[in-house]
């Protein structure tokens, strides 16, 4: 069992992210689509193909495969020194866009590019909810 | 009367790039010439970044030295620093080429040996081997410490002027061939970001079609390389090897004394001094004018330098300059 990453070291919502850390709190993990290419970004932006603002925020699906990831073993704030090593991965979301993020309940040392993972929604603090990853797991029977 | 010459500057304007600092400024200061807005530019550099650093004997940054600078959403995750985004193109190099940390090390240890027979760098007559490099403790997997360069408090000045105004100067004077630019947001969009180390392409396709030579004109390498596998990956982008060659290229010393492309013949930042992109264009011009001291190419008509730096939206996402400069006027 990896350690986790508690506490959020920069949580600054602003006016364009706001509404994906909004979703995260429901447990619903969102991306904006372009209403000119069809395209998912992140982060917030205009759309990058076309420079109009046609964007919008849709819920998708949480799934992605680690496209790179790094473990990092130097403490480079002091409230990290209990931390280390910890991971950091990049994930490529199934709708396209890549997202930094840690990688739970699986060993660093497991950790490979090409790992299919989805989204587990971590709620740091009454305020915070962030999206981590774990590897997906064969779809298990429903019911007891 | 004092002999001193008062500076009466009709500008001055700061520029700040990250490792992409000198080779902008540069840019500016033949903008700023060929508008004849000035005769002579100097770009000023000077840092100390060991006033960021945490007391002595701590192993843990402050917080907000040079090594572990926050950026923006990855943070949250304890993305920090420049060493863990470097780590994320070197692990996504070592899944496509199979490139190994003890390639990683050649460059270490090519470095450092150019650095050791160069007064006045950090590594002088300090060499290491392969041993040490593995041997070195992990920072961000799979960057080792000697997979690292230090930051380094000095200054440096490079006088830029009219070809005119050169005539008359003191000192050997090196010309600026050609330069150009790429910046990496691009590849984050197009998910390319980590198989390349910038978006050299159109910097270097800007600075070799104004030079109007070819990578086979190049003598010496003079790269950015905060990081082992900047090296690596840069030699790939610029062609001086296939993709994912660039492992085995330095492996085979291709990079050192007497090999294809003499690379970092100070050391580089990794070994020499740290000097936010100006170390690379230093050596450039202290090996066109001869005076590269025990390190020296022979006969280096043309230099490529570059650079890379100043996050531009998303962690990674990095500018790279490119320049090309040549022997006298």
């Amino acid at each position: 069992m990896s350690r986790r990453v508690r506490d959020p070291l920069d949580y600054a919502p602003d006016d364009l992210d706001r509404p994906f850390w909004d979703g995260c709190r429901r447990h619903e993990f969102l991306l904006q689509r372009s209403g000119v290419t069809g395209r998912y970004h992140w982060p917030a932006v205009s759309d990058p193909d076309s420079g109009r603002e046609a964007m919008e925020w849709v819920r998708v699906s949480g799934r992605g495969v680690i496209h790179t990831f790094t473990i990092v073993h130097q403490a480079y704030r002091a409230d990290l020194a209990d931390r280390v090593p910890y991971n950091v991965v990049v994930v490529e979301l199934e709708e396209g866009p890549f997202f930094h993020s840690n990688v739970v309940d699986c060993p660093n040392e497991a950790i490979r590019i090409g790992m299919q993972v989805e989204v587990v929604f971590d709620d740091v603090s009454d305020e915070v909810t962030l999206p981590r990853f774990r590897p997906r797991r064969p779809s298990r029977p429903v019911g007891p | 009367m004092s002999r001193a010459t008062v500076a009466r500057p009709s500008r001055i304007s700061a520029i700040w790039a990250g490792g992409a600092t000198a080779i902008s400024a540069l840019i500016a200061a033949r903008g700023v010439l060929a508008l004849g807005q000035a005769s002579t530019v100097a770009l000023c550099y000077g840092f100390a970044p060991s006033a960021l650093r945490a007391p002595s004997g701590s192993r843990t940054g402050s917080g907000t030295g040079l090594g572990g600078y926050a950026y923006g959403y990855p943070a949250l995750y304890g993305m920090l620093g420049a060493a863990a985004s470097h780590a994320l193109h070197a692990q996504r190099h070592i899944h496509l080429y199979g490139t190994t940390s003890e390639q990683l090390g050649a460059v270490a240890v090519t470095q450092r040996g150019y650095a050791a027979k160069r007064p006045g760098t950090l590594g002088f007559e300090r060499p290491i081997t392969l041993a040490d490099h593995q041997s070195s403790r992990m920072i961000c997997d799979p960057l080792r410490l000697l997979d690292c360069c230090r930051d380094t408090d000095g200054g440096v000045c490079v006088i830029v002027a009219t070809r005119e105004r050169a005539r008359d100067l003191r000192g050997a004077p090196v010309r600026v061939l050609g330069t150009g630019t790429g910046h990496n947001i691009r590849n984050w969009y197009d998910k390319s970001v980590y198989g390349h180390h910038d978006d050299i392409a159109p910097a270097k396709a800007r600075a070799f079609a104004e030079a109007g030579v070819g990578l086979e004109a190049v003598d010496v390498a003079a790269l950015y390389d905060p990081f082992t596998i900047s090296v690596v990956m840069q030699l790939e982008a610029y062609g001086f090897c296939a993709p994912g060659e660039g492992g085995p290229f330095v492996a085979a010393g291709e990079t050192g004394p007497g090999g294809q492309i003499p690379t970092n013949t100070s050391g580089g930042p990794l070994s020499g001094y740290y000097a936010t992109g100006f170390t690379a264009m230093v050596e450039a011009i202290l090996q066109l004018r001869g005076h590269g001291g025990a390190t020296q190419v022979d006969g280096a008509e043309v230099a490529l330098v570059s650079g890379h730096g100043g996050n531009g939206g998303v962690q990674n996402t990095w500018a790279h300059a490119t320049a090309l400069l040549g022997r006298g006027l």
